[in-house]
Formats: C-alpha cells, structure tokens, sequence
C-alpha cells in the first residue's frame, strides 16, 4: 500500500472517516473520482499529477452532506476551494478531513482549516502561462473585437452546464437558469441568451472562483469559460487586494465593507 | 446495395461536386480548440481527416439542438399560426463514423414509429449519410461491444473505407446511389473487398446478449450508487451523444408573438423530472444516471427492439468526471 492508502486505511478504521472522496484509475487510465466508505478497496486510491479534479464540488452533494464525517484528497485547487468556501461560511455542517501530497511527496493531514489556509498561502498557485498568454491577447483586443471573440465563442455554447456543474463556486441550491417565473434567461441555446447566461455565471463568481480552471478544462466544446472569471479576479485583486481563496475569514470583496474602503458612496 | 470504387485523390472532386449539385454539407472541421466538430463547409479544404470522432455527432442535422416548431402571433383576426417544416434544404452529412450511421437507426425509429414526428421526418429525408469507415480508434470507443464495428453500413446511405490509393464505396441506399451520380465518372464498378486491414482494432469490453440479460435485473444494484456518486449531473454526456432523443418544449416571445421551440434537454439534469410541487421522483444523480444508462440498453431494447448505444466513445471523452459507460454498465451488471 502506499502512504497515502494507508493513512485513508487508518482514518476509517480509527472513525475519524466514514467516506473518503478521491480518485481512482480508470481504464481509459483518466482519474475518475472515487467514493470509499469503507477501507476495503483503499489500494484503488490514486494521486498523481492527472488528478486534477476539483473535488470540493462534491461537498455540496446532499449524499457527501449526509456522511457527516467525510475525507477529502485535494490538490491545491480543491484546497483553496475549501478556503474560499469557508470564508462563505458553507462548509460548517461537514465535519472534513483534508489531505494532500505535498511537493516533497509526504502525505499531509490538515488537522484544521487554519491549516489549510497556511498551506495554501505557501503554496498559492500562479496563473499558467498558458492563461496569461490568453488574457494577455484579450487583453490586447478593442472592446469590439473582444465582444467578438466571446460572442463567436459562446455561439457554439449547448448550454450543458457542465461548467456550473464542476464548479464548487456554483452551489446555489436553485440556479438562476431553473428559474422560469420570471424567466431570466432562455431555456434555449442561442448566442444571445448562452451570452446572458456566461456573464450571469461569471459575475456570480466574481472575485470568488479560485481559477482551478476546471470549467474550461472540460468544456465539452472547447470554450475557455475560465478566462472570464480569471479575469474578474484580477480585476478584485487590483481594485480590492483581495485574493480569492486565500483566507478563511477575509470576506468576499464584493460584498465586504471596511472603512478604510476608497469608495465614498457609502459613507 | 453497389460496390464502387474511387480514385482517393479523387475524394475532393466528387465532395466539391456535391457542394456544386446545391446541397447543403455537413463535414468535419478542425477548431481553434484542437477539437473536431460537424459544420457546413464550402470546399473540401476545409474539411478535417486526421480526426478519431467528432466531439459532438451529427443528430443535430436531424434534431437540431433548438428547433423552431412554429411562431404565432396575434392579429385583428385572431391569432395566425405559421408552420416551420419548409424550405429544409438537401443535406449530406459527410464524415460521419459508422456508429453514427447506425445511430440514425434508433433516431428513425423514435421519432417515426409510433406518431411519426413531421420535423425528423422532414429533416431525415432530405439528408444523406456519407460515412468514412474508421483506421484509428482510441480508448474510448467500443462499437465492437454493441454488435457494430469499425466498417458498419447500418444507417449509413454510403460507406467509404480508405484503401490507400483506392477508396471502397458501399452504397447502401437509393439516396446513397443518387449521390453517387452526381460524380457518376469518378466511379468505376469494384468486385467485393474485404475491409478488415483498414479498419481499426477494437477491443469487445462485453457480450451484449449476456448484458441485455443481466441487465434486466440489475435495476436495484448497490453498483449503480458507486458508479453514479461522481456524476455531476450535466448534459455533456448526453448533448454529445448521437441517439440521446430528450427534448424540452419552449415558447419564447412577447406578448404578442412568439416561437414554439423544440430544445435538447437532458435526464442527467435534476430539472428534468422536477415536479412543480417540489417533488422530484428522481430524486438523485445515481437514479438520473441508472435512467440514462437503462434506457440505452434495457427501455429501448424492449420499447424498439434496438440497444441505443452505438459505442462511439463520446460519453466518455466528454465527461467532467471522466465516467466510463462501459465500465459502469460491467459494473451494474457483474
């Protein structure tokens, strides 16, 4: 067994666990999420560089919610997730066991959140360069041609939802797209109304989506959804100094006052 | 059904004659994304060949993702109701893999053999299926595990299978012959061939007899919970899929006109079966998964006698979690 299966073994067998979320090997050989609720197939448990899921979505599942004592294995997008989640104060009916592989390959059990969030802030992950090629050339875009791209881009949107659905951000209980009375956005899938859907989403999840990426990783038409609320955050950081996913009492920027905000309207 | 030949370097003649005879053709392109999908193309340069499967499949060209049913409007006399079944114009769909072809089979018989369903009816008959056979194959498919393969001409109106400087046609249909004269001098009369060497290896994940069987009373397996928990319950499986029929009637508009709509919907979302009271009788994504997976091999099986699952991988390719339908139904079924 490895480190790691032994530590999940240890868990379930001292109670501290009574489901582990992590990942397992598919045949197609991509990590597909796992749910042990028992040791029994531990030595199924992975974690390699592939297993770049974002399993704190799962949290939010009323399955996961029942369990009450769940592990989680997070990389440090899903250990951010937990951060910025906390800080939204969602995660207080779960009692969680976090852990990870830290650079130096040793198993790390979080005893708690404060834990978590130090981790996080020594390891905070830099965009990929990859993402500031693309925001830079946006970037560079007119406004116009930048309404292009996007409006071309989401032409080709199905609106499947996969993006809300891998979003641990997205946890409303209700979307605004479910709901009909009044009708905010249309059901179909068309430029304007995939548009009206996108920019809903992303100022949602503005200054709060912790750029794991995991929307446009897995758009099944290859849209790069994540650039937009990449960008956002940029945006909060420079208008807010507010890093997402950072602290787990700093408050989501959007909707924080402290006085020494340079606004004025509201003092 | 004729066997023909085509020069290969001939391909592009005859797809640009097809485009000359004012059809209306659907073909794969190569994205700024590095994905492939269906779109209308004006020549054959456009068109993508180093490609395994399309991200989406071509049902749209037949059940497009929204549809107009018809628009109505108020007027002094009352209210005018304006049909949309015309001006649907000739359409081949080019490229397509076998599995799509068959796929168009299940379609066929949903949407026309019990209410025959004008809009399908009407889209259907005027396309026509041009399938390449496929050479290359990835992890993904398993048509060879519901009873197809890698050269299947079922639901296909012509089949082209590469041979190297030869390209083998099988024209399976009237309309697949009609075609075919279009560039009626770039095909000459061949002897049957034997396709094997051409066609991709594909591994058989399953007996389909033995898991139709089994499946039959696998409905209450404490498999389909481990199979399901990770499902995030969106439409990507089912929106890619090419037999994946749901839809969901919409009208928009104003007060005064609108449009009936026609829109994919998808039983993985916890909205399909939602009630208005609240009540949802599927209440979880492993009972809205169970859903999908029993309709392609055990609903269909015994409301139109065909499996609805061609195999063609793009499930699994395009889901968020990486969920294996051929894994899953081994597992519900072991």
């Amino acid at each position: 067994m490895t480190p790691l299966q032994t530590k999940v073994a240890e868990l379930f067998e001292n109670g501290t666990i009574n489901l582990m979320i992590g990942f397992k090997s598919a045949v197609n050989k991509l990590p597909v999420p796992f749910f042990l609720e028992n040791a029994s197939l531990v030595e199924q448990l992975i974690f390699t560089p592939a297993c770049k899921g974002n399993l704190a979505v799962y949290l939010h599942k009323p399955e996961v919610k029942q369990a009450k004592k769940v592990g989680l294995l997070a990389n440090v997008a899903t250990l951010r997730s937990l951060v910025q989640l906390t800080s939204e104060n969602q995660l207080s009916d779960i009692e969680k066991t976090v852990i990870t592989i830290n650079a130096q390959n040793e198993v790390v059990v979080f005893e708690n959140m404060d834990e978590v969030e130090v981790y996080v802030q020594a390891n905070f992950p830099e965009y990929t360069d990859e993402d500031k090629k693309l925001l830079e050339q946006l970037n560079a875009m007119t406004r116009a041609e930048r309404w292009q791209y996007w409006t071309d881009q989401f032409s080709a949107c199905v609106k499947c939802y996969a993006c809300r659905a891998v979003c641990p951000m997205c946890y409303c209980s209700s979307c605004t797209v479910e709901c009909n009375q009044p009708q905010w956005i249309k059901v179909s899938s068309e430029t304007t109304g995939n548009l009206e859907w996108h920019t809903t989403r992303a100022m949602h999840l503005a200054g709060r989506c912790i750029n794991c990426g995991e929307c446009g990783r897995i758009c099944p038409v290859g849209i790069p959804v994540h650039l937009l609320t990449a960008q956002m955050n940029l945006d909060i950081e420079k208008e807010f100094g507010a890093k997402t996913g950072f602290s787990c009492t700093s408050g989501y920027a959007l909707n924080t006052f402290k006085p020494g905000d340079k606004e004025q309207f509201i003092k | 059904m004729e066997i023909k030949n085509i020069k290969s370097t001939n391909i592009p003649a005859f797809f640009d004659q097809l485009i000359q005879s004012g059809k209306v053709v659907i073909a794969p392109v190569l994205k700024k994304s590095g994905k492939v999908f269906f779109e209308a193309v004006q020549s054959y340069s456009q068109v993508a060949t180093e490609y395994i499967q399309t991200g989406f499949s071509a049902k749209s060209v037949v059940f497009p993702k929204v549809e107009v049913l018809f628009s109505f409007q108020k007027t002094e006399e009352g209210i005018e109701i304006k049909d949309s079944i015309t001006n649907i114009p000739e359409t081949v769909v080019w490229g397509l893999r076998p599995c799509d072809g068959s796929a168009f089979n299940y379609m066929t018989e949903f949407f026309l053999k019990e209410n025959p369903d004008a809009y399908y009816a009407a889209r259907k008959e005027r396309t026509t299926l041009i399938a390449v056979s496929c050479a290359k194959a990835d992890e993904a498919c398993f048509c060879t595990s519901v009873d197809l393969n890698p050269g299947s001409t079922s639901g296909s109106d012509i089949l082209l299978t590469l041979m190297g400087e030869d390209t083998y046609v099988e024209v399976m249909t009237e309309k697949g012959k009609a075609a075919v004269d279009i560039s009626g001098s770039l095909f000459t009369v061949s002897e049957e061939k034997n396709k094997e060497e051409y066609l991709a290896k594909i591994d058989v994940k399953f007996s389909m007899d033995e898991i139709k069987e089994k499946i039959k009373t696998s409905y209450n397996s404490a498999e389909w919970k481990n199979e399901s928990m990770g499902c995030f319950g969106c439409g990507a499986c089912a929106f890619s899929c090419p037999t994946c029929t749901c839809f969901d009637i919409q009208d928009e508009g104003t007060q005064n006109k609108g449009l009936r709509l026609r829109c994919w919907d998808a039983c993985g979302f916890g909205l399909f079966t939602k009630h208005n009271s609240g009540h949802n009788p599927r209440k979880n994504q492993t009972e809205r998964r169970r859903q999908r997976l029993m309709h392609k091999f055990k609903y269909s099986v015994e409301n139109l006698g065909i499996v609805s699952c061609v195999g063609c991988g793009r499930c699994i390719r395009v889901c968020p979690a990486h969920l294996n339908i051929f894994e899953n139904i081994l597992s519900v079924t072991k």
